[in-house]
Protein backbone atom coordinates (compact mmCIF):
# COMPACT_ATOMS: atom_id res chain seq x y z
CA UNK A 1 0.00 0.00 0.00
CA UNK A 2 3.29 2.67 0.91
CA UNK A 3 5.04 1.85 -1.94
CA UNK A 4 1.95 1.91 -4.05
CA UNK A 5 1.71 5.75 -2.74
CA UNK A 6 4.82 6.25 -3.46
CA UNK A 7 5.41 5.20 -6.94
CA UNK A 8 1.30 7.61 -7.48
CA UNK A 9 4.15 10.61 -6.01
CA UNK A 10 6.23 9.68 -8.53
CA UNK A 11 3.62 9.67 -11.29
CA UNK A 12 1.95 12.93 -9.71
CA UNK A 13 5.08 14.48 -9.97
CA UNK A 14 5.74 13.40 -13.72
CA UNK A 15 2.48 13.38 -14.96
CA UNK A 16 1.23 16.73 -13.55
CA UNK A 17 4.44 18.65 -14.32
CA UNK A 18 2.82 20.16 -18.05
CA UNK A 19 -0.25 21.04 -16.59
CA UNK A 20 1.51 22.94 -14.04
CA UNK A 21 3.51 24.79 -16.91
CA UNK A 22 0.50 25.45 -18.54
CA UNK A 23 -1.23 27.00 -15.65
CA UNK A 24 1.44 29.41 -15.20
CA UNK A 25 1.50 30.20 -18.95
CA UNK A 26 -2.64 30.32 -18.79
CA UNK A 27 -2.78 32.70 -15.70
CA UNK A 28 0.12 35.04 -17.39
CA UNK A 29 -1.94 35.61 -20.34
CA UNK A 30 -4.80 36.34 -18.09
CA UNK A 31 -2.93 38.92 -16.40
CA UNK A 32 -1.92 40.28 -19.85
CA UNK A 33 -5.67 40.40 -20.89
CA UNK A 34 -4.92 37.85 -23.24
CA UNK A 35 -7.11 33.93 -23.82
CA UNK A 36 -3.52 32.25 -23.66
CA UNK A 37 -3.43 28.55 -25.00
CA UNK A 38 -5.39 25.38 -23.73
CA UNK A 39 -4.11 23.92 -20.45
CA UNK A 40 -3.59 20.78 -22.45
CA UNK A 41 -1.65 21.86 -24.99
CA UNK A 42 1.73 20.95 -23.09
CA UNK A 43 0.76 17.03 -23.37
CA UNK A 44 -0.21 17.60 -27.53
CA UNK A 45 2.73 19.27 -27.97
CA UNK A 46 5.07 16.62 -25.97
CA UNK A 47 3.10 13.76 -27.94
CA UNK A 48 3.76 15.56 -31.43
CA UNK A 49 7.48 15.81 -30.85
CA UNK A 50 8.11 12.32 -29.30
CA UNK A 51 6.15 11.16 -33.12
CA UNK A 52 8.65 13.70 -34.74
CA UNK A 53 12.02 12.88 -36.36
CA UNK A 54 15.15 14.11 -34.81
CA UNK A 55 17.60 16.15 -36.45
CA UNK A 56 21.37 16.01 -35.24
CA UNK A 57 23.83 18.50 -36.14
CA UNK A 58 26.20 17.24 -38.31
CA UNK A 59 29.11 18.56 -35.52
CA UNK A 60 28.05 16.63 -32.41
CA UNK A 61 29.08 13.39 -31.00
CA UNK A 62 26.96 11.02 -28.88
CA UNK A 63 26.87 13.24 -25.77
CA UNK A 64 24.64 15.89 -27.72
CA UNK A 65 22.08 12.06 -27.99
CA UNK A 66 22.71 11.33 -24.17
CA UNK A 67 22.37 14.89 -22.33
CA UNK A 68 18.49 14.93 -23.22
CA UNK A 69 18.28 10.90 -21.66
CA UNK A 70 20.68 11.67 -18.54
CA UNK A 71 18.88 14.77 -17.56
CA UNK A 72 15.04 13.16 -17.96
CA UNK A 73 16.77 10.46 -15.93
CA UNK A 74 18.23 12.32 -13.39
CA UNK A 75 15.13 14.83 -12.85
CA UNK A 76 12.81 11.69 -12.31
CA UNK A 77 15.34 10.25 -9.85
CA UNK A 78 14.90 13.57 -8.04
CA UNK A 79 11.34 13.47 -7.98
CA UNK A 80 11.36 10.33 -5.90
CA UNK A 81 12.44 12.02 -2.95
CA UNK A 82 9.64 14.74 -2.71
CA UNK A 83 6.82 13.66 -0.44
CA UNK A 84 3.91 14.87 -1.87
CA UNK A 85 0.54 13.34 -0.09
CA UNK A 86 2.02 11.20 2.83
CA UNK A 87 5.21 12.22 4.51
CA UNK A 88 7.67 9.58 2.83
CA UNK A 89 9.08 8.91 -0.65
CA UNK A 90 9.85 6.21 -3.20
CA UNK A 91 13.89 6.97 -2.56
CA UNK A 92 13.07 8.45 1.01
CA UNK A 93 14.86 6.98 2.97
CA UNK A 94 17.62 5.67 0.67
CA UNK A 95 19.27 9.31 0.33
CA UNK A 96 19.61 12.36 1.80
CA UNK A 97 18.88 16.03 0.44
CA UNK A 98 22.80 16.44 -0.96
CA UNK A 99 21.53 13.51 -3.50
CA UNK A 100 18.56 15.31 -4.54
CA UNK A 101 20.56 18.60 -5.20
CA UNK A 102 22.98 16.98 -7.21
CA UNK A 103 20.86 14.72 -9.13
CA UNK A 104 19.17 18.18 -10.15
CA UNK A 105 22.67 19.34 -10.53
CA UNK A 106 23.66 16.54 -12.81
CA UNK A 107 20.89 16.96 -15.16
CA UNK A 108 21.83 20.65 -15.39
CA UNK A 109 25.71 19.93 -16.23
CA UNK A 110 24.43 17.61 -18.81
CA UNK A 111 21.83 19.89 -20.22
CA UNK A 112 24.34 22.10 -20.72
CA UNK A 113 27.41 19.84 -22.28
CA UNK A 114 24.81 18.65 -24.37
CA UNK A 115 24.42 22.35 -25.61
CA UNK A 116 28.07 23.04 -26.03
CA UNK A 117 28.54 19.83 -28.29
CA UNK A 118 25.73 21.07 -30.86
CA UNK A 119 27.90 23.82 -31.68
CA UNK A 120 25.76 26.56 -32.09
CA UNK A 121 26.96 30.23 -30.83
CA UNK A 122 23.73 30.46 -28.91
CA UNK A 123 23.87 27.30 -26.97
CA UNK A 124 27.54 27.84 -25.92
CA UNK A 125 26.35 30.99 -24.52
CA UNK A 126 23.35 29.92 -22.73
CA UNK A 127 25.53 27.06 -21.24
CA UNK A 128 27.93 29.56 -19.90
CA UNK A 129 24.94 31.61 -18.46
CA UNK A 130 23.60 28.39 -17.12
CA UNK A 131 26.86 27.47 -15.63
CA UNK A 132 26.88 31.07 -13.72
CA UNK A 133 23.67 30.61 -12.36
CA UNK A 134 23.41 27.33 -10.84
CA UNK A 135 26.94 27.54 -9.73
CA UNK A 136 25.83 30.79 -7.50
CA UNK A 137 22.22 29.05 -6.53
CA UNK A 138 23.61 25.95 -5.39
CA UNK A 139 25.25 27.21 -2.20
CA UNK A 140 22.01 28.99 -1.15
CA UNK A 141 19.97 26.02 -2.36
CA UNK A 142 22.08 23.47 -0.47
CA UNK A 143 22.68 25.97 2.77
CA UNK A 144 18.48 26.08 2.89
CA UNK A 145 17.95 22.73 3.12
CA UNK A 146 20.79 22.21 5.63
CA UNK A 147 19.13 24.75 7.84
CA UNK A 148 15.70 22.73 8.13
CA UNK A 149 18.08 19.90 8.11
CA UNK A 150 19.94 21.23 11.36
CA UNK A 151 16.51 22.12 12.80
CA UNK A 152 14.95 19.07 12.03
CA UNK A 153 17.94 17.25 12.76
CA UNK A 154 17.00 14.74 9.69
CA UNK A 155 19.07 14.47 6.39
CA UNK A 156 16.94 12.71 4.03
CA UNK A 157 13.69 15.29 2.93
CA UNK A 158 11.07 12.54 3.97
CA UNK A 159 12.37 12.81 7.66
CA UNK A 160 12.29 16.71 7.70
CA UNK A 161 9.32 16.80 6.67
CA UNK A 162 7.41 14.22 9.20
CA UNK A 163 9.51 16.08 11.93
CA UNK A 164 7.86 19.74 9.95
CA UNK A 165 4.37 17.64 10.41
CA UNK A 166 4.72 17.38 14.30
CA UNK A 167 5.29 20.76 14.62
CA UNK A 168 2.33 23.38 15.22
CA UNK A 169 1.59 25.57 12.40
CA UNK A 170 2.33 28.80 14.50
CA UNK A 171 5.73 27.37 15.76
CA UNK A 172 7.48 28.31 12.83
CA UNK A 173 10.65 29.90 13.67
CA UNK A 174 13.40 32.21 12.22
CA UNK A 175 15.11 29.48 10.24
CA UNK A 176 11.74 28.27 8.55
CA UNK A 177 11.17 32.03 7.55
CA UNK A 178 14.79 33.01 5.79
CA UNK A 179 14.86 29.79 4.44
CA UNK A 180 12.08 29.91 3.15
CA UNK A 181 12.56 33.08 1.27
CA UNK A 182 16.12 32.31 0.06
CA UNK A 183 14.80 28.62 -0.84
CA UNK A 184 12.31 30.32 -3.11
CA UNK A 185 14.18 32.70 -4.72
CA UNK A 186 16.68 29.82 -5.46
CA UNK A 187 14.00 28.24 -6.91
CA UNK A 188 12.84 30.96 -9.44
CA UNK A 189 16.72 30.90 -10.58
CA UNK A 190 16.94 27.32 -10.81
CA UNK A 191 14.04 26.48 -13.10
CA UNK A 192 14.84 29.95 -15.24
CA UNK A 193 11.57 31.68 -14.30
CA UNK A 194 11.20 35.42 -14.80
CA UNK A 195 13.81 37.88 -12.50
CA UNK A 196 16.46 35.56 -13.85
CA UNK A 197 15.21 33.87 -17.43
CA UNK A 198 12.37 34.55 -19.00
CA UNK A 199 10.80 31.22 -20.36
CA UNK A 200 8.87 32.61 -23.19
CA UNK A 201 11.77 35.01 -24.56
CA UNK A 202 12.03 35.10 -28.45
CA UNK A 203 15.50 37.08 -28.38
CA UNK A 204 18.38 34.61 -28.33
CA UNK A 205 20.72 37.69 -26.95
CA UNK A 206 18.47 37.02 -23.58
CA UNK A 207 18.13 33.44 -23.78
CA UNK A 208 19.71 30.85 -20.81
CA UNK A 209 17.29 27.55 -21.15
CA UNK A 210 16.11 28.40 -24.02
CA UNK A 211 19.76 28.97 -25.56
CA UNK A 212 20.47 25.92 -24.61
CA UNK A 213 17.45 23.88 -26.52
CA UNK A 214 17.64 25.50 -29.78
CA UNK A 215 19.75 22.63 -31.29
CA UNK A 216 17.39 19.91 -30.10
CA UNK A 217 14.12 18.83 -32.01
CA UNK A 218 12.11 15.70 -31.68
CA UNK A 219 12.25 13.44 -28.58
CA UNK A 220 14.97 14.78 -27.36
CA UNK A 221 13.27 18.37 -26.98
CA UNK A 222 10.76 16.65 -25.54
CA UNK A 223 12.72 14.87 -23.20
CA UNK A 224 14.14 18.31 -22.20
CA UNK A 225 10.95 20.01 -21.68
CA UNK A 226 9.77 17.75 -19.67
CA UNK A 227 12.21 17.43 -17.50
CA UNK A 228 12.39 21.24 -17.29
CA UNK A 229 8.57 21.24 -16.44
CA UNK A 230 9.23 18.40 -13.79
CA UNK A 231 11.88 19.80 -12.03
CA UNK A 232 9.53 23.34 -11.64
CA UNK A 233 6.64 21.01 -10.03
CA UNK A 234 9.46 19.04 -7.95
CA UNK A 235 10.90 22.53 -6.81
CA UNK A 236 6.91 23.62 -6.33
CA UNK A 237 6.15 20.35 -4.31
CA UNK A 238 9.48 20.70 -1.82
CA UNK A 239 8.53 24.27 -1.07
CA UNK A 240 4.85 22.75 -0.05
CA UNK A 241 6.73 19.83 1.70
CA UNK A 242 8.72 21.72 3.58
CA UNK A 243 7.26 24.57 4.97
CA UNK A 244 3.22 23.84 4.54
CA UNK A 245 3.27 19.97 4.86
CA UNK A 246 0.41 19.89 7.10
CA UNK A 247 -2.90 18.24 5.88
CA UNK A 248 -0.68 14.84 4.74
CA UNK A 249 -2.33 11.88 5.03
CA UNK A 250 -0.83 10.24 8.27
CA UNK A 251 -2.33 6.53 7.92
CA UNK A 252 -3.35 4.89 4.11
CA UNK A 253 -6.97 5.54 4.24
CA UNK A 254 -8.42 6.13 1.56
CA UNK A 255 -9.88 8.95 2.78
CA UNK A 256 -7.26 10.59 4.09
CA UNK A 257 -5.44 10.66 0.93
CA UNK A 258 -7.75 12.08 -0.52
CA UNK A 259 -8.31 15.11 1.10
CA UNK A 260 -4.38 14.90 1.16
CA UNK A 261 -4.08 15.48 -2.65
CA UNK A 262 -6.88 18.05 -2.77
CA UNK A 263 -4.75 19.81 -0.41
CA UNK A 264 -2.12 19.76 -2.42
CA UNK A 265 -3.79 20.76 -5.40
CA UNK A 266 -4.94 23.70 -3.43
CA UNK A 267 -1.13 24.52 -1.96
CA UNK A 268 0.15 23.99 -5.89
CA UNK A 269 -2.71 26.57 -7.11
CA UNK A 270 -1.89 29.08 -4.87
CA UNK A 271 1.97 29.12 -5.47
CA UNK A 272 1.51 28.90 -9.28
CA UNK A 273 -1.11 31.92 -8.90
CA UNK A 274 1.72 33.58 -6.55
CA UNK A 275 4.39 32.33 -8.96
CA UNK A 276 2.66 34.51 -12.42
CA UNK A 277 1.79 37.24 -10.04
CA UNK A 278 5.48 37.89 -10.11
CA UNK A 279 6.86 37.18 -12.96
CA UNK A 280 4.20 39.37 -14.79
CA UNK A 281 5.13 42.24 -12.36
CA UNK A 282 8.73 42.18 -12.20
CA UNK A 283 11.31 42.84 -15.06
CA UNK A 284 14.23 40.29 -16.10
CA UNK A 285 16.67 41.59 -14.16
CA UNK A 286 20.33 42.17 -16.38
CA UNK A 287 22.76 39.54 -16.68
CA UNK A 288 25.14 41.21 -14.45
CA UNK A 289 22.48 41.73 -10.98
CA UNK A 290 21.69 38.12 -11.00
CA UNK A 291 24.34 37.55 -8.83
CA UNK A 292 23.08 40.23 -6.60
CA UNK A 293 19.88 38.14 -6.52
CA UNK A 294 21.80 35.57 -5.60
CA UNK A 295 24.04 36.97 -3.57
CA UNK A 296 21.12 37.93 -1.37
CA UNK A 297 19.50 34.83 -1.23
CA UNK A 298 23.03 33.32 -0.03
CA UNK A 299 22.76 35.93 2.46
CA UNK A 300 19.57 34.86 3.62
CA UNK A 301 20.24 31.14 4.05
CA UNK A 302 23.67 31.69 5.49
CA UNK A 303 21.51 33.14 8.18
CA UNK A 304 19.50 30.17 8.71
CA UNK A 305 21.76 28.12 9.41
CA UNK A 306 23.33 30.51 11.56
CA UNK A 307 19.58 31.13 13.52
CA UNK A 308 19.91 27.35 14.13
CA UNK A 309 22.28 28.02 16.76
CA UNK A 310 19.43 29.83 18.85
CA UNK A 311 16.66 27.97 17.95
CA UNK A 312 16.95 25.97 21.01
CA UNK A 313 14.18 22.68 20.57
CA UNK B 1 -10.06 36.49 23.40
CA UNK B 2 -7.60 33.38 23.18
CA UNK B 3 -7.05 33.44 19.26
CA UNK B 4 -6.01 37.24 19.82
CA UNK B 5 -4.20 36.26 22.99
CA UNK B 6 -2.05 34.02 20.54
CA UNK B 7 -1.64 36.90 17.50
CA UNK B 8 0.05 38.53 20.40
CA UNK B 9 2.61 36.14 21.49
CA UNK B 10 3.52 35.12 17.64
CA UNK B 11 3.82 38.91 17.03
CA UNK B 12 5.97 39.26 20.12
CA UNK B 13 7.89 36.33 19.26
CA UNK B 14 8.45 36.07 15.56
CA UNK B 15 7.83 39.03 13.94
CA UNK B 16 11.45 40.34 14.82
CA UNK B 17 12.54 37.65 11.87
CA UNK B 18 10.65 40.20 9.20
CA UNK B 19 12.64 43.06 11.06
CA UNK B 20 15.72 41.26 9.85
CA UNK B 21 13.93 40.81 6.48
CA UNK B 22 13.48 44.24 5.51
CA UNK B 23 16.70 45.25 6.46
CA UNK B 24 18.44 42.62 4.38
CA UNK B 25 16.23 44.24 1.45
CA UNK B 26 17.02 47.54 2.26
CA UNK B 27 20.38 46.33 1.76
CA UNK B 28 19.74 45.57 -1.53
CA UNK B 29 17.46 48.32 -2.82
CA UNK B 30 18.20 50.00 -5.37
CA UNK B 31 15.45 53.13 -5.85
CA UNK B 32 14.86 55.30 -3.12
CA UNK B 33 11.19 54.39 -3.62
CA UNK B 34 11.74 51.22 -2.77
CA UNK B 35 13.69 51.92 0.46
CA UNK B 36 10.69 53.94 1.76
CA UNK B 37 8.47 51.35 1.29
CA UNK B 38 10.61 48.68 3.14
CA UNK B 39 10.75 51.79 6.03
CA UNK B 40 6.72 51.97 5.92
CA UNK B 41 6.94 48.30 5.95
CA UNK B 42 9.16 47.78 9.12
CA UNK B 43 7.21 50.44 10.78
CA UNK B 44 4.05 48.56 10.06
CA UNK B 45 5.60 45.76 11.83
CA UNK B 46 6.86 47.52 14.88
CA UNK B 47 3.71 49.39 15.34
CA UNK B 48 2.28 45.78 15.54
CA UNK B 49 4.60 44.81 18.16
CA UNK B 50 3.60 48.02 19.98
CA UNK B 51 -0.09 47.33 20.53
CA UNK B 52 0.53 43.39 21.07
CA UNK B 53 2.89 45.02 24.04
CA UNK B 54 0.30 46.77 25.07
CA UNK B 55 -2.63 43.82 24.57
CA UNK B 56 -0.38 41.94 26.84
CA UNK B 57 0.58 44.39 29.64
CA UNK B 58 -2.60 45.83 29.50
CA UNK B 59 -1.14 49.57 29.02
CA UNK B 60 -4.00 51.59 27.93
CA UNK B 61 -1.43 54.53 26.99
CA UNK B 62 0.81 52.31 25.09
CA UNK B 63 -2.12 52.18 22.09
CA UNK B 64 -1.69 55.68 22.12
CA UNK B 65 2.21 55.26 21.14
CA UNK B 66 1.21 52.56 18.39
CA UNK B 67 -1.31 54.81 17.20
CA UNK B 68 0.89 57.37 16.75
CA UNK B 69 3.46 55.11 15.20
CA UNK B 70 0.88 54.28 12.35
CA UNK B 71 0.07 57.32 11.87
CA UNK B 72 3.60 59.06 11.62
CA UNK B 73 5.55 56.77 10.46
CA UNK B 74 3.57 54.66 8.52
CA UNK B 75 1.86 56.86 6.83
CA UNK B 76 3.05 60.51 7.16
CA UNK B 77 6.50 59.82 6.81
CA UNK B 78 6.52 57.96 4.04
CA UNK B 79 4.20 60.41 1.95
CA UNK B 80 6.76 63.10 2.73
CA UNK B 81 9.19 61.28 1.24
CA UNK B 82 7.18 60.69 -1.36
CA UNK B 83 6.56 64.31 -1.90
CA UNK B 84 10.38 65.25 -1.48
CA UNK B 85 11.67 62.96 -4.43
CA UNK B 86 8.58 64.07 -6.73
CA UNK B 87 9.31 67.33 -5.72
CA UNK B 88 13.39 66.77 -6.06
CA UNK B 89 12.78 65.61 -9.36
CA UNK B 90 16.25 63.90 -8.63
CA UNK B 91 17.47 60.31 -9.81
CA UNK B 92 15.46 57.38 -8.17
CA UNK B 93 19.30 55.25 -7.67
CA UNK B 94 19.97 55.64 -4.35
CA UNK B 95 24.10 55.91 -5.28
CA UNK B 96 25.19 52.83 -3.08
CA UNK B 97 28.78 53.24 -2.29
CA UNK B 98 28.98 49.27 -1.78
CA UNK B 99 27.17 46.33 -4.29
CA UNK B 100 24.25 45.00 -3.13
CA UNK B 101 25.71 41.73 -2.50
CA UNK B 102 28.82 43.68 -0.30
CA UNK B 103 25.60 44.94 1.71
CA UNK B 104 23.84 42.22 2.08
CA UNK B 105 26.43 40.57 3.72
CA UNK B 106 27.68 43.50 5.73
CA UNK B 107 24.00 43.30 6.93
CA UNK B 108 23.99 40.09 7.96
CA UNK B 109 27.13 40.32 9.95
CA UNK B 110 25.84 43.09 11.75
CA UNK B 111 23.07 41.21 12.63
CA UNK B 112 24.92 38.12 13.66
CA UNK B 113 27.20 40.72 15.74
CA UNK B 114 23.73 41.97 17.41
CA UNK B 115 22.88 38.60 18.47
CA UNK B 116 26.27 38.02 19.73
CA UNK B 117 26.38 41.44 21.27
CA UNK B 118 22.83 40.41 22.73
CA UNK B 119 23.00 37.21 23.93
CA UNK B 120 24.70 37.48 27.11
CA UNK B 121 22.63 40.55 28.22
CA UNK B 122 19.76 39.04 27.43
CA UNK B 123 20.02 36.64 29.84
CA UNK B 124 20.33 39.02 32.78
CA UNK B 125 17.52 41.13 31.97
CA UNK B 126 15.25 38.07 30.87
CA UNK B 127 14.03 40.01 27.56
CA UNK B 128 14.31 37.44 24.45
CA UNK B 129 16.83 37.60 22.25
CA UNK B 130 14.91 37.85 18.96
CA UNK B 131 13.55 41.25 19.67
CA UNK B 132 16.37 42.74 20.89
CA UNK B 133 18.61 41.38 18.35
CA UNK B 134 16.98 43.01 15.75
CA UNK B 135 16.47 46.16 17.80
CA UNK B 136 20.28 46.75 17.79
CA UNK B 137 20.85 46.05 13.94
CA UNK B 138 18.46 47.99 13.19
CA UNK B 139 20.38 50.64 15.26
CA UNK B 140 23.75 49.57 13.51
CA UNK B 141 22.10 48.68 9.98
CA UNK B 142 20.41 52.52 9.97
CA UNK B 143 23.96 53.87 10.98
CA UNK B 144 25.31 51.61 7.59
CA UNK B 145 23.03 52.93 5.74
CA UNK B 146 23.58 56.93 6.61
CA UNK B 147 26.91 55.46 5.91
CA UNK B 148 27.40 54.05 2.43
CA UNK B 149 24.47 55.70 0.93
CA UNK B 150 25.29 59.00 -1.19
CA UNK B 151 22.03 60.48 -1.70
CA UNK B 152 21.03 62.67 0.99
CA UNK B 153 17.19 61.52 1.30
CA UNK B 154 18.44 58.16 1.70
CA UNK B 155 20.69 59.66 5.10
CA UNK B 156 17.25 60.76 6.48
CA UNK B 157 16.15 57.49 5.95
CA UNK B 158 19.02 55.58 7.51
CA UNK B 159 18.69 57.93 10.64
CA UNK B 160 14.83 57.13 10.72
CA UNK B 161 16.09 53.31 10.73
CA UNK B 162 18.43 53.93 13.31
CA UNK B 163 15.54 55.96 14.88
CA UNK B 164 13.28 52.63 14.49
CA UNK B 165 16.09 50.61 16.56
CA UNK B 166 16.11 52.57 19.27
CA UNK B 167 12.29 53.24 19.93
CA UNK B 168 12.24 49.27 19.54
CA UNK B 169 15.10 48.67 22.46
CA UNK B 170 12.90 51.16 24.21
CA UNK B 171 9.97 49.07 23.90
CA UNK B 172 11.59 45.38 25.05
CA UNK B 173 13.42 46.58 27.68
CA UNK B 174 11.00 48.83 29.50
CA UNK B 175 7.40 47.98 27.76
CA UNK B 176 7.71 52.07 26.38
CA UNK B 177 8.91 55.19 27.68
CA UNK B 178 6.24 57.39 29.22
CA UNK B 179 3.94 58.91 26.71
CA UNK B 180 5.17 62.03 27.51
CA UNK B 181 8.61 61.63 26.25
CA UNK B 182 7.34 59.59 23.42
CA UNK B 183 5.62 62.22 21.74
CA UNK B 184 8.03 64.46 22.48
CA UNK B 185 10.36 62.19 20.28
CA UNK B 186 7.85 61.96 18.06
CA UNK B 187 7.53 65.12 17.60
CA UNK B 188 11.60 65.48 17.73
CA UNK B 189 11.48 63.65 14.59
CA UNK B 190 8.93 65.42 12.52
CA UNK B 191 11.14 68.61 13.40
CA UNK B 192 14.27 66.58 12.25
CA UNK B 193 12.52 65.51 9.34
CA UNK B 194 11.34 68.88 8.39
CA UNK B 195 14.71 70.48 8.46
CA UNK B 196 16.38 67.89 6.88
CA UNK B 197 13.70 68.32 3.92
CA UNK B 198 14.78 72.09 3.92
CA UNK B 199 18.37 71.14 3.73
CA UNK B 200 17.76 68.96 0.72
CA UNK B 201 15.87 71.28 -1.36
CA UNK B 202 19.10 73.77 -0.43
CA UNK B 203 21.34 71.17 -1.63
CA UNK B 204 20.25 70.34 -4.84
CA UNK B 205 18.87 74.14 -5.31
CA UNK B 206 22.43 75.61 -5.05
CA UNK B 207 24.50 72.44 -6.24
CA UNK B 208 22.01 70.45 -8.93
CA UNK B 209 22.25 67.15 -7.44
CA UNK B 210 21.84 65.58 -4.13
CA UNK B 211 25.02 63.70 -3.98
CA UNK B 212 26.45 64.36 -0.65
CA UNK B 213 29.93 62.90 -1.45
CA UNK B 214 30.08 65.70 -3.81
CA UNK B 215 30.40 68.01 -0.96
CA UNK B 216 33.56 67.01 0.18
CA UNK B 217 34.65 69.74 -2.33
CA UNK B 218 33.78 72.26 -0.10
CA UNK B 219 36.56 72.05 1.82
CA UNK B 220 39.27 74.61 2.19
Amino acid sequence: MRIALDILQVLLLILGAPLVRAIIARLKARLQRRRGASIWRPYAELFKLLRKEELVPPTSSAVFRLAPMVLFGATIGAAAFVPVVHASALLGSRGDFFLFVYLLALGRFFLSVGALDGGCAFGGMGASREALVSSLAEAPFLLGLVAIAIVASRVDIAGMVAWTLGQNIFNISAVHILAFTSLAMVILAETGRMPVDNPTTHLELTMIHEGMVLEYSGPSLALIEWASAIKLHIMVALLIALFFPWGMASNGSGWGIAVALLLYCTKTAVLVILLSVIESSVAKLRMYLVPDFLGVASALSALAVIFTMWVKR
Amino acid sequence: MGLVGLATEKILSSFSVFLFLTILLLAVARRISTSVLLFGLQSAIIAAEVLATAFQEKLPEVYIVGALVFVIKVVAIPRAFFLLTKRLKTVRDVKASTTPTQSVFIVAAIIYLSYAAVHSYGRVVHVPDDPLAAAVSLILTGAFLMVSRKKALMQMLGLLVLENGIFLAALITTFGMPLVIEIGIFFDILMGLLLMGIFTFRISDTFEHLDVSKLRKLRG
